[in-house]
């Protein structure tokens, strides 16, 4: 059967081979470009401040670094769709499952070498496209600004396993249930890029229990702000720039709010913010825009001219220390979908379709 | 040696649409067994449950005493050769007797290659490029030489020109004898099986109507053709099949004795074709008492044989 299975995969195997060899030619030859650059530009400009150079140098490097994490994450659905999708609905559309499933092997054991087979190769392939891109990508992942950003954490160390996996189990489902090639190639794309887009957005938000930190808003805050956005709507007040910790993902901030909860109103204090008055009129902004942006010299002065209202303004994110973690949570969850969805494989074989 | 198929009050129903009911038989095994009957009666249902790829909705089945494709041993002794006969079409012929070997513990290589080079194939070839025959011929191939003791054929020759249908069904017949192996193939053509079959199964819309040994069938079933008359008036031990009647004639399709029936009528013997189309027209009237009733089978002169 395992000599069946590799029979039957053997033109995907070797397009996948062929994608392999060249995604590891591409990584290393640009990756070792980068790498030597990055240290050259470091050596050369010594112990002096390297910002500029080395934002230089990400600038130089960002749209290949995006376009690169961007290809990573077609490959994995390309995975799904050509690997995982034709593996059983193309024996099921071309009645040749009668053939196989009449000679002296169970289904059980047959839809085994052929998950197990394709599982393997995929877990293989995108571990080593993973391991190769995270290293190439070293230098350059300042650019996405951390390492929770979607593409980023989505293409870094051991997520696109899971993804991989989750792929892979997708396709040979879609294809069990619809029984034709390309509407579930089709149906597992579709799904796999939904994925995509609902995790980073509604899921790995939560994954751990973020951190919320609350700023008091008075003189000491103004050294960070580095503006202040006024809603057109409801006349909230959010104080940009409020450091965090390094490589933290921000989820979200609040508007400034008073002792008791409540989102402030600009014209609640036009003593500070000149032009908003309580009667709602709007001086400076007659067509009241959406947004309004107040920023230059002024806004230092923000912080304490509301001090003493007892106001302030609270964040939440994910610190670095739960990228790990979080990368371990967000596999496990694939590899846990990818297993309940390779469960209900074997278990609908066996009703007989 | 116990039954090769056994049903009891099997059924199958796909949606609102039941494909077979109330299915019961036992067929005796070291036979050519010809299940014949009309498109969409159930045949290939019937078969598909035997060798496992359906599960029934209702009621009981075992082939060779156990359940179908229960183990590795039990599909180690069926075969089973779908309608269209499935080959994988980008494999090579040598290909898919790899593949039979690999998965068959009994697998017989040496007949498996006698019979390519008989047939005359290219073990190069792809699978995808041989003709209808040659595919069901291949696909019977790998069927046979996995040695099973029960052999499932949907339909094989159904897409097969007259020559090749010939053909097949010689090696089909040597295989048999050589190996003593039992065999269930469908067909809604009579013509198919009449060479080859010793046990007839006539299934009509999802019910089994007739099975039997034919040459039991074709003994006891006669033609009667005699004056107009009655079925009823008919002596007791003969059941009427089939009833035509013309003004002054009426000819009846009995079961009875082995013996002609004797009165004042010509009774002949039928042949397979005969027998088989009078319990397909049979099945096909609304009530199973309207055969008997003549009024409601008028048929036209030309049709009264």
């Amino acid at each position: 059967m395992i000599w069946m299975t590799w029979r039957q995969f053997r033109p995907q195997a070797v397009a996948g081979l062929v994608v392999l060899v060249l995604g590891t030619a591409y990584f290393l030859i640009t990756g070792l470009s980068i790498h030597h650059t990055y240290s050259a530009d470091l050596a050369a400009c010594g112990t002096a401040d390297c910002s500029a150079t080395v934002s230089a140098f990400r600038g130089t490097y960002a749209p290949v670094f995006d376009l690169t994490q961007l290809l990573m994450v077609v490959l994995l659905a390309l995975l799904g769709t050509f690997w995982g999708a034709p593996l059983i609905a193309r024996e099921l559309e071309t009645g040749t499952h009668q053939l196989a499933w009449n000679q002296s092997v169970t289904r059980t054991r047959w839809l085994a070498a052929k998950l197990g087979g394709a599982g393997l190769a995929a877990l293989a392939a995108a571990g080593l496209l993973s391991y190769l891109l995270t290293w190439w990508a070293g230098p350059l992942d300042p650019i996405s600004g951390s390492r929770f950003s979607p593409m980023t954490y989505a293409t870094h160390d051991i997520v696109p396993v899971g993804y991989a996996v989750f792929a892979l189990t997708l396709g040979c489902t879609a294809g069990l249930l619809i029984r034709r090639t390309v509407p579930a190639m089709a149906v597992t794309l579709a799904v796999f890029v939904a994925v995509q887009i609902v995790m980073p957005t509604l899921v790995r938000p939560h994954l751990l229990p973020a951190t919320t930190v609350t700023y008091a808003v008075n003189a000491n805050i103004s050294g960070q702000i580095r503006g202040v956005e006024i809603d057109g709507d409801n006349e909230s007040v959010h104080l940009d720039g409020l450091s965090f910790p390094r490589g933290a993902w921000v989820l979200d901030t609040t508007p400034v709010e008073n002792a008791s909860g409540q989102a402030i109103r600009a014209s609640d204090y036009p003593r500070c913010f000149p032009g908003f008055d309580s009667d709602g009129t709007n001086g400076t902004n007659p067509g009241r825009p959406g947004q309004t942006e107040v920023g230059g010299s002024g806004i230092g002065d923000i912080g304490s001219c509301l001090g003493g209202n007892t106001l302030h303004e609270s964040m939440t994110y994910q610190p670095a220390s739960h990228y790990w973690p979080m990368q371990w949570i967000e596999t496990g969850i694939c590899l846990a979908i990818s297993a309940l969805m390779s469960g209900f494989c074997f278990w609908w074989i066996r009703r007989r379709t | 040696m116990s039954a090769i198929l056994q049903a009891h009050a099997l059924g199958k129903r796909y949606g609102r649409r039941q494909a077979l009911a109330e299915c019961t038989l036992e067929i005796p095994p070291g036979h050519v067994v010809g299940l014949v009957g009309p498109n969409g009666a159930g045949k290939s249902t019937l078969l598909k449950i035997a060798c496992g790829m359906l599960a029934p909705s209702s009621g009981r089945i075992e082939v060779l005493g156990e359940a179908p494709a229960g183990s590795p041993a039990q599909l180690a002794r069926v075969g089973y050769v779908a309608q269209d006969t499935p080959v994988y079409a980008g494999l090579s012929v040598a290909d898919h007797l790899k593949f039979g070997a690999a998965t068959n513990p009994r697998w017989d290589a040496a007949l498996a290659r006698t019979r390519i080079e008989q047939l005359g194939l290219d073990p190069k070839q792809k699978a995808g490029r041989l003709s209808g025959g040659q595919r069901a011929q291949l696909a019977l191939t790998i069927a046979v030489a996995k040695r099973p003791e029960l052999l499932l054929l949907d339909e094989p020759v159904a897409s097969l020109d007259p020559l090749a249908r010939r053909t097949f069904m010689r090696h089909l017949m040597e295989s048999v004898a050589e190996n003593g192996t039992s065999v269930i193939l469908s067909s809604h053509l009579v013509s198919d099986l009449e060479r080859v079959c010793d046990y007839l199964v006539v299934l009509v819309s999802s019910r089994v109507q007739l099975a039997g040994e034919t040459e039991d069938l074709l003994g006891t079933h006669h033609r009667i053709v005699c004056t107009r008359r009655e079925a009823s008036s008919l002596p007791a031990g003969l059941t009427v099949v089939g009833a035509t009647h013309t003004e002054r004639q009426s000819t009846f399709i009995v079961r009875g004795p082995a013996e002609p029936p004797v009165g004042d009528w010509a009774a002949e013997s039928l042949d397979l074709e005969d027998l088989v189309l009078t319990y397909m027209e049979h099945a096909a009237e609304p009530a199973p008492a309207a055969a008997a009733t003549p009024s409601s089978t008028d048929h036209t002169p030309e049709n009264a044989r």
